[in-house]
């Protein structure tokens, strides 16, 4: 281990920043939600950033003017920071879900992801929501695994390690 | 008439009406139990309505304040002559203090009980995928943790004396110091004394304390310049009130402050060429404004567009150049729970009179700070949305409370004190030397500023306990902030506050409910910010309506304008004021994490029987010859098979000719003697029913989510026209399982389609099951790949319209 990475591995040991302020515009969460669509065969990932957010990560990514309602190319470059930064293994194989696209609703960005399911419809899950953890230590993000009203809801943080569920149509 | 009403519901309801009461026989769950056995009693201080009471009371504090700025050093140091009044009915022994910054100390108990990732999941784990991932993960931690080690921070206290100079003990815990008096403090008395102190100002983007330095390094000046927020710097009083005795909760950084109000009397000496923005009035421009600055404030106050006040061309000069010395600037202010400041000589200044005709503050100077890196975003949008926000808010609550109302640019993303606010979008300075913004700035610069100045309504002058409830300033300035960006441009997407936005968050399994103490709950933001913003909207909008909502919110302002209120008192005022019964509302959206989903389930269709047999049979027969014939007959008359009666048409009988449908005249004279047999009030009002033949339909709900929620209908006739219909929240008293609800429409009105909760007001989780018949409802992936064609929201970047190339390394 280099002296770099050994004082980053010693960094996340330390407190992470703790301290919160009355943001109106950086809300520091990302839900993320995985679900089995039984019509089309696929494991769908809708993923919820707020708009501000997004902004920010971009700019963290070394992109300077980003326009995340404005421009689709900057929706693009966030997605492609999403699908790097949500992890998802499909029954012990790691996947990487195609981009489907994204959207505005509301406050929020939304940024659409699927992939092919397991033929019999059951999906064991090994997951890790990363999103944003490299822009805001204090980034709280919420995976809600089953499409219905009634998900399990997990929580990842800075450095968390991945989390295992079973998918099932 | 043969219509059953589903009834059985009603057999499980029993009463609940004292703390204790449990249900112990079947599953009958109360969620319109009453909630005065979960809110604290009435008192003489405050009432049962949700007003203060008659003996209300709360302490006062006023400050007399010295402080210099060592830019150099970037510490503060700094001397208070402290004036507290206890006008509670208590004798107090001590006073206790907040030392605030003793948070960033690095034992604190903020510091040591972070719990990093929580047990068993600590370090850079993440092994998935991309393996070199974690090394970004902790640049931020990085930063801090070097921050923290190289500098001392956390109050240095280095004198309490009281009268006469005589040292007062004092005990310093955590955030928190006790000083003892040579007496108790009897009721009404006032006791006067003095503290110094002294701490080295936190580098705001490293440590995030909500104040803080920020150092320019690019600017002409050798190393730079800084700008200063300054705030938390003065040790405060901690709060002792009615319901909880002195305040003594530590900060741990999330629950933000709990504070008196106060007169003060501030002066702070910074470099010569600094410009100072800060809570108060200025007391001595003539010292420290030249004649044209202090001319272009007096133009301000009647301008109908921000005046410049320090220009453009005046920042670019102090920037580049050196101080001569310093100046002290004086600033006073009025019954204020807290004080902040900033200072820079970055600053450019522009100023706006907000009239407010009538109120105490009749000119109102709404007025912003920037550097040159906020370019057209804040000249153009900081001081016009602190005006738009006053005007909002002050028809919701009051007339703005004090002469200033200011926004400052700097490193904070967002904080508010009385009438000063600090919020943090820039421009992006590109290497041709413009500066651009993208729209989503555009809309977080609108958003932030309204938010923040929002905030000195709520809980800068209705003085909520943000240490313990934070959704009781963020989550109604939230619904508020929304509520005036959507005056501001209804097409924008505001940050999210409305219910259908916080689906995602209510239904996820692990979460609090929003009466959770502040430092206790995960997802902040979604707690104690969307979900309250959405329930009152939704309150607003749906349940209670706007003129009866708007009235009891403007009282509940009215009511605690520079008091201190609990959610108690929040929730009696607005049930009070609007004669709503919402204990339902309020135990299902703050004391339980449940969620909407109200299923359609079934719709039966009823007919009215007239008993006559001429009308009754045929239609019977009708409805039989409509009904679609047997598969094995058809595939007999397929395959040829002989059918015996057709073969032997001779044989043939009375059965032949009439049906099971005939009418006899047995049948008559029952009819006739159904008719007579009625009393002359049923006979009325049957025969109106035979004439009127309604429709009749009997639809069938079930809660899924727990939340018990008004059914908002959207009903389609067969004629296609359509019809909005609510039946109230009430519905679900004795079954908040499941309900059923008959609807009555006349003759040729049919419905042919209902479904729940059309226009998404109440953030229905499953919209699927809310439509009858079903419909297959998309995923928002099946959703989106219909609409992707479409091509929205494309608009151009300003930059790029420009042709401009972002400068990467610099502010």
């Amino acid at each position: 281990m280099s002296l770099r990475r050994l004082l980053i591995a010693l960094a996340l040991l330390l407190a992470p920043v703790g301290v919160g302020s009355a943001l109106a515009h950086q809300q520091k969460i990302a839900i993320s939600t995985v679900s089995l669509n039984s019509r089309t065969g696929m494991i769908e990932i809708a993923h919820q950033v707020p708009l501000h957010d997004a902004e920010h990560a971009l700019r963290a990514q070394g992109i300077t003017a980003p326009d995340i309602i404005g421009s689709a190319k900057s929706r693009e470059a966030f997605a492609r920071y999403v699908t790097k930064r949500f992890l998802l293994e499909v029954n012990g194989t790691a996947v990487e879900p195609s981009y489907v696209g994204s959207e505005i609703d509301g406050g929020s960005l939304w940024v659409y992801q699927e992939v092919l399911a397991p033929a019999d419809g059951k999906a064991g899950l090994r997951f890790d929501s990363q999103i944003l953890t490299d822009v805001w230590a204090r980034q709280e993000n919420r995976v809600n695994i089953g499409g219905g009203t009634h998900p399990e809801t997990f929580i990842f943080k800075a450095g968390d390690a991945p989390r295992e569920a079973l998918l099932a149509r | 008439m043969r219509f059953v009403l589903i009834a059985a519901a009603l057999l499980f309801a029993l009463p609940a009406h004292a703390q204790g009461v449990q249900q112990t026989k079947g599953n009958f769950e109360d969620k319109f139990r009453q909630l005065d056995e979960v809110l604290p009693d009435a008192n003489t201080y405050r009432t049962a309505g949700g007003a203060p009471g008659h003996e209300y009371w709360q302490q006062k504090v006023d400050y007399k304040i010295t402080a210099q700025l060592d830019e150099t050093k970037r510490r503060i140091t700094a001397r208070a002559t402290v004036t507290y009044t206890n006008n509670s009915p208590d004798a107090l022994p001590w006073l206790w203090m907040q030392l605030d910054q003793n948070i960033f100390k690095k034992d604190s108990m903020s510091e040591l009980t972070d719990a990093f990732g929580g047990p068993g999941r600590r370090g850079p784990k993440v092994t998935l995928g991309t393996g070199s991932e974690p090394t970004k993960l902790s640049m931020e931690e990085l930063r801090r943790q070097q921050a923290m080690a190289d500098n001392e921070y956390g109050y240095d206290i280095t004198a309490v004396t009281g009268v006469g100079g005589v040292k007062l003990p004092h005990t310093i815990v955590g955030t928190l110091m006790r000083i003892d008096l040579p007496g108790p403090l009897a009721p009404g008395e006032t006791t006067q004394f003095e503290i110094e102190w002294a701490f080295n100002i936190v580098e705001e983007d490293a440590i995030n304390a909500r104040s803080g330095y920020e150092n320019f390094p690019d600017d002409p000046k050798k190393g730079g310049n800084d700008i200063f927020l300054v705030a938390q710097w003065f040790p405060r009083m901690v709060v002792y009130s009615d319901y909880e005795g002195w305040h003594n909760k530590e900060f741990l950084g999330r629950g933000e402050f709990t504070l008196e109000f106060g007169d003060y009397d501030v002066e702070m000496t910074v470099p010569s060429d600094h410009i100072v923005a800060s809570t108060g009035t200025l007391q001595n421009p003539d010292a420290v404004l030249t004649a044209a600055q202090r001319q272009r404030l007096e133009t301000a106050k009647n301008a109908a567009e921000p005046v410049f006040v320090v220009t453009p061309q005046e920042a670019a000069a102090a920037e580049a150049g050196n101080p001569k010395g310093t100046k002290t600037w004086k600033f006073a202010a009025t019954n204020v729970r807290d004080f902040a400041w900033a200072s820079s000589r970055k600053f450019m200044w522009d100023a706006m009179g907000v009239k407010q005709p009538g109120a105490e503050n009749e000119t109102v100077l709404a007025m912003s700070f920037w550097p040159k890196e906020g370019g057209d975003l804040w000249r153009k949008y900081s001081t016009t949305a602190v005006a738009h926000t006053l005007k909002v808010y002050s028809r919701f609550s009051f007339d703005y409370p004090y002469p200033t109302a200011q926004s400052v640019n700097g490193p904070v993303g967002g904080m508010e004190y009385p009438m000063i606010t600090f919020n943090g979008p820039r421009t992006i300075l590109n290497k041709d030397g413009s500066r651009t913004y993208s729209l989503a700035t555009k809309v977080g610069m609108v958003g932030v500023v309204i938010h923040e100045i929002g905030h000195i309504y709520f809980p800068m002058t209705v003085n909520s306990d943000e240490r313990q409830w934070t959704w009781m300033d963020e989550g109604i300035n939230s619904f508020l902030d929304s509520v005036a960006g959507y005056e501001w441009d209804p097409n924008m997407p505001w940050s999210r506050s409305i219910p259908r936005d916080m689906v995602s968050y209510m239904i996820s399994s692990d979460q609090q409910p929003i009466m959770t103490q502040s430092d206790s709950i995960t997802n902040l933001g979604s707690n104690a910010y969307g979900k309250p913003a959405a329930a009152l909207h939704l309150l607003r909008d749906t349940i209670i309506g706007r003129e009866r909502f708007d009235f009891a919110f403007k009282e509940y302002a009215r009511r605690w304008k520079f008091k201190r209120p609990t959610p108690a008192d929040f929730f009696r005022t607005m049930e009070e004021a609007s004669g709503t019964d919402l204990d339902w509302f309020w135990r299902g959206w703050f004391y339980t994490t449940d969620h909407v989903d109200i299923s359609l389930d079934s719709i039966y269709r009823l007919k009215m029987d007239s008993k006559n047999p001429d009308i009754d049979l045929p239609r019977r027969r009708q409805e039989r010859e409509d009904e679609p014939g047997l598969v094995g007959t058809g595939l007999n008359k397929q395959q040829g098979l002989p059918i015996w009666v057709l073969e032997n048409p001779g044989v043939t009988d009375f059965y032949d000719k009439n049906d099971e449908f005939t009418v006899t005249p047995k049948d008559r004279k029952s009819y006739t003697e159904f008719l007579d047999g009625l009393l002359p009030w049923e006979r009325a009002a049957f025969d109106r029913a035979v004439k009127e033949d309604a429709n009749y339909y009997v639809l069938s709900f079930s809660n899924k989510g727990g939340l018990v929620m008004p059914i908002i209908l959207g009903l389609t006739f067969a004629d296609g026209k359509t019809e909005k219909m609510m039946i109230p929240a009430e519905i679900w008293r004795r079954n908040a399982k499941e309900v059923a609800k008959l609807l009555v429409f006349p003759k040729g009105k049919e419905l042919v389609q209902v479904v729940v909760d059309p226009e998404w007001e109440t953030g229905d989780a499953d919209i699927e099951n809310n439509n009858y018949p079903r419909r297959i409802i998309p995923s928002r992936v099946e959703a989106f790949k219909d609409e992707a064609s479409k091509a929205r929201l494309s608009r151009d970047l300003m930059g790029e319209a420009a042709g401009a190339e972002p400068e990467k390394k610099r502010k």
